[in-house]
C-alpha cells in the first residue's frame, strides 16, 4: 500500500481550512483517513491527477455548501421573535417612510395654485407694466372659512398695498418680517405661516421686479398668495390614522404569526430530541 | 403532546443521502466503505468525497437517521449505522421510488417500450 502524494496531501489537509470549524474539528482526521484508504484503491483504477482532481473540487464544492448551510441553520435557529422584531422595524421604516413621503407630496401640491398664480401676477405687473388693480383678483377670500386662494401686495419695503385677504373681518396680518428680508436675497419663497389660531397657510411670495424706468406709483416689490392647509391638514389626518391602523394590524399579525411558529418549532424540537 | 417524527417527512431524499442510507442498511460502516458502497451501480453510483459523505453524515446525525456505533478499530476510522428512523425513512423513500418505477413502466409499456 503506497502513500498519497505529500505534497499534495499536505495541501489538501491545509484545505480543510474552507469548511467551518465545527465540521473540520469533527471529521477532518476521518476525511484524511478516507483519502488514504481511497488512494490505495484510486492507484488501480484512476491516474493519481483524476484522483486529486476529484478530490479537491469535492472540497470546494462541498464546502462552500457546507457554509451555506451553516448559515441557514445559523438564521434558523435563532428565535422566531428575532425574526419578527427584525420583521416589525422593517415594517415600521418603510410604512413611516411612506407616510412621510405622501405627506410631503400632499403639502407639496398643496403649494401649487399659490406658486402658479404668483407667477403669473408677477409677470404681468413686472414685463408687461399692468396695474396691479387690473391684474389681481377683486373677490374677497376669508382662509378661516373658504379653500379659496387670496393675495398681499407690498412694496419694495414690505409695506401692504392691496389684499383680498380678510381673517373672521379683519385684516389679514402680515407675515413675519424675515419674509422680505429672504426675498431681497431669493426671487421666491414657499413657507407655511400660521395667521391666526388654528389656521394654517400654505404661503408663496415672489418678488416683483419692476423694469427701472416705469412707475407704477408706488412700484410693487412682492406678491404673496396664499391658502388655507385645512383641507391638506384632513387629508394627513387621514393618512396617519390609515397609516397607524394598517401598522398596528400588521403588528398584530407578525406577533400572531411569531408565536404560533414559535410553539410548531418547539413542537418540532421535542420530537427530534425524543427520536434521538 | 409531542408526536412521533414520520418518516415521510424526510421525503423525497437527496441521491447522496439515498446512496448513505442504502449503504448504512446491512450494517454498520466507516466512511470510506460508505463512498464505495455508494459508487457501486447497485449502491447508486454515486461518487462521494470526503467532504460531501462527512458534510451530509453530519445532517443526518442531527436528523437523527444514522448514529455513531461508538466502537472503532482506530481513532481516524469510526462506524456509523442507520438508527430505526433511519431504517424507516429508507424504506419509505424505497417504497416511494418503487411506486414511480411501477408507474413509469405501466406508461412506457403501453408506448410498447420496456424499462
Amino acid at each position: 500500500m503506497s502513500r498519497p502524494n505529500p505534497t499534495l496531501f499536505a495541501l489538501y489537509r491545509h484545505a480543510l481550512r474552507l469548511y467551518p470549524y465545527r465540521l473540520r474539528l469533527l471529521y477532518q482526521a476521518q476525511m484524511l483517513q478516507s483519502i488514504r484508504d481511497a488512494h490505495t484503491d484510486a492507484e488501480r483504477n484512476s491516474s493519481a491527477i483524476s484522483f486529486w482532481l476529484r478530490l479537491f473540487t469535492d472540497l470546494l464544492k462541498s464546502s462552500l455548501k457546507e457554509h451555506i448551510l451553516m448559515s441557514r441553520d445559523e438564521v434558523m435557529r435563532r428565535p422566531i421573535f428575532f425574526h419578527a422584531l427584525t420583521l416589525c422595524a422593517l415594517l415600521t421604516l418603510m410604512g413611516g417612510g411612506a407616510a412621510i413621503t405622501m405627506q410631503q407630496m400632499l403639502r407639496r401640491d398643496a403649494d401649487h395654485p399659490q406658486i402658479e398664480m404668483a407667477g403669473r401676477y408677477a409677470y404681468d405687473i413686472a414685463h408687461y407694466h399692468i396695474p396691479p388693480a387690473l391684474v389681481l383678483p377683486t373677490g374677497f377670500a376669508d382662509p378661516s372659512t373658504s379653500l379659496e386662494p387670496f393675495y398681499i401686495l407690498y412694496d419694495g419695503a414690505g409695506k401692504r398695498l392691496r389684499s383680498n385677504g380678510y381673517l373672521k373681518d379683519a385684516v389679514l396680518p402680515d407675515p413675519p418680517p424675515g419674509v422680505f428680508a429672504y426675498l431681497r436675497r431669493h426671487p421666491t419663497d414657499t413657507f407655511t405661516w400660521q395667521p391666526g389660531p388654528g389656521l394654517r397657510i400654505a404661503a408663496f411670495a415672489q418678488r416683483i421686479d419692476v423694469d427701472p424706468g416705469f412707475d407704477l406709483n408706488p412700484n410693487p416689490g412682492f406678491i404673496l398668495v396664499g391658502r388655507s392647509l385645512t383641507m391638506v391638514q384632513r387629508q394627513e389626518d387621514q393618512l396617519r390614522t390609515g397609516t397607524f391602523i394598517t401598522w398596528f394590524f400588521l403588528m398584530a399579525l407578525l406577533i400572531a404569526g411569531a408565536l404560533f411558529l414559535n410553539r410548531a418549532q418547539f413542537r418540532i424540537q421535542s420530537d427530534k430530541s425524543r427520536a434521538r | 403532546m409531542a408526536t412521533t417524527p414520520q418518516p415521510e417527512s424526510h421525503l423525497p431524499l437527496t441521491p447522496t443521502v439515498f446512496a448513505i442510507l442504502l449503504a448504512l442498511a446491512d450494517g454498520e460502516k466507516h466512511g470510506y466503505a460508505i463512498m464505495k458502497e455508494a459508487a457501486l451501480p447497485a449502491g447508486g453510483g454515486i461518487s462521494l468525497g470526503p467532504g460531501t459523505l462527512y458534510g451530509t453524515l453530519d445532517r443526518l446525525i442531527r436528523d437523527a437517521l444514522v448514529e455513531e456505533t461508538g466502537l472503532t478499530d482506530d481513532a481516524r476510522r469510526r462506524y456509523y449505522r442507520l438508527t430505526s428512523l433511519g431504517h424507516r425513512v429508507l424504506a419509505a423513500e424505497t417504497a416511494r421510488l418503487a411506486a414511480s418505477l411501477r408507474t413509469a413502466r405501466s406508461r412506457t409499456a403501453a408506448r410498447g417500450v420496456r424499462i
